[in-house]
């Protein structure tokens, strides 16, 4: 059975009342989806936050999934924007005000102590940290499209599907994401 | 010096859709121009570098399993005080159908008159029962809405102590949207709760009326013996 097929096999029987069907078809992509969590909103709390929310989403949703796109990609799009929410709902628990967009939704004003949770922090590897700390100097929407595009490997002409943005706006703003990305880099290496 | 270009080529060369002719030309000018060479090797770099992320395990959780069962069980499960305190008005219900057929047939053996038994006092002692009953509930429905106020608003006020403690820089506004969601959150729990009580009040007194009736009945029957 293909991917696509076991998929949908799995979303049948649990819509006729399998819990392990269920469970199977999130630990199938909770593993993803926990990764992009991390990445987008950087720290494994708001990550598992991320991951429950968009399973909740998905089950309660489950009965509208037709065929027709792959469970994936409807799973991709329905954690993409949840993980669009869950930024807006902690910058507006943050108390920070939304500004131009650019520099909106940036991670820095979160406190320092969130992105270092004890037993989750030691399965960090330093690498995966870095990664995060640059990611994090992006506005949201340069961070959505860096995930999109190198992560999920999406063509641009899908990340604009999926923003609701023209293919030029995708690409200009991955590639002012790789020149910020970038810039990053080379301070961190005067600093060192 | 900078080179106009590398702007443009750059933001073409990670598009999708290179052709063949655009991508010999980028070859071509990159060959010649070691502005837009370097800053094509940043960005693979870059890009390289996000690549290099490893995959973290999930750490545990219960991926929805007890939502899941909870909701596909034949006879979900009551959980919490109120799924609990629901069923209240239900046995009341039942011990008063007990006490007017008990009632109706002691007075039925103990009297030798069936005309006489049944007979007004009788059902103005149901009906002033089945009056109390009804106040008794709609105080419990009050007394109910109560509680649950009060315990909304002891967490939230928990939440938003944290919140505050944790950001530190509340500014007013701030401070009122945290506040107005709150408050539409709360409204819409109450909303939820008062719609779902109600539905089962008035099956409730749907209940209460047929019982009326059935008493009445039963004695009707009784006394025409
Ligand atoms: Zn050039």
């Amino acid at each position: 059975m293909s991917v696509i097929d076991e998929d949908e096999a799995l979303i049948v029987a649990a819509l006729a009342g399998s819990p392990h069907a269920w469970e199977k078809l999130v630990k199938r992509y909770e593993c993803r989806i926990f990764n992009q969590g991390l990445r987008l909103m950087g720290n494994p709390s708001d990550a598992m936050d991320l991951l429950q929310e968009v399973f909740l989403g998905v089950y309660r949703n489950l009965h509208r999934f037709r065929g027709d796109a792959k469970f994936s990609s409807w799973l991709f799009r329905i954690a993409h924007n949840k993980a669009i929410d869950l930024s807006r709902r902690k910058r507006l628990l943050a108390g920070t005000p939304p500004n131009a967009e650019g520099e909106a939704d940036s991670l820095e004003s979160l406190p320092a102590d969130r992105q270092q949770e004890p037993e989750i922090s030691l399965m960090h590897s330093e690498l995966n940290q870095r990664i995060i700390k640059r990611l994090s100097q992006l506005p949201l929407a340069q961070r959505l499209v860096v995930e999109l595009k190198v992560f999920q490997s999406m063509t641009f002409e899908e990340i604009a599907d999926m923003q609701d943005i023209s293919e030029n706006t995708a690409k200009t703003r991955f590639y002012a994401a790789l020149k910020k990305l970038k810039q990053t880099t080379e301070d961190e290496h005067v600093l060192s | 010096m900078s080179c106009p270009k590398t702007a443009y080529l750059l933001q073409e060369y990670f598009s999708d859709s290179l052709s063949a002719q655009a991508g010999a030309e980028f070859d071509k000018h990159l060959a010649q121009c070691r502005e837009c060479r370097a800053e094509l090797d940043t960005l693979l770099h870059t890009r390289q570098e996000l690549l290099s992320w490893q995959e973290q395990r999930v750490p545990h959780w219960d991926r929805g399993l007890e939502l899941f069962k909870r909701e596909h069980a034949a006879t979900p499960p009551a959980t919490g005080w109120f799924a609990r305190w629901q069923w209240a008005p239900t046995a009341a219900s039942f011990a008063m159908l007990c006490l007017l057929l008990l009632n109706t047939s002691v007075s039925v053996s103990d009297s030798g008159f069936a005309i006489v038994f049944g007979g007004a006092a009788e059902r103005a002692e149901i009906d002033r029962s089945l009056a109390t009953f009804e106040a008794q509930q709609l105080a419990e429905f009050e007394s109910l809405i109560r509680r649950f106020e009060a315990r909304q608003d002891s967490n939230n006020v928990q939440f938003l102590q944290a919140v505050m403690e944790q950001t530190q820089q509340s500014t007013a506004e701030s401070l009122d949207r945290i506040y107005a969601y709150f408050e539409e959150q709360r409204l819409r729990d109450l909303q939820d709760m008062q719609l779902g009580y109600q539905q089962l009040a008035d099956s409730d007194y749907a209940t209460l009326r047929s019982l009326q009736e059935l008493a009445q009945f039963v004695s009707y029957r009784d006394s025409a013996r």
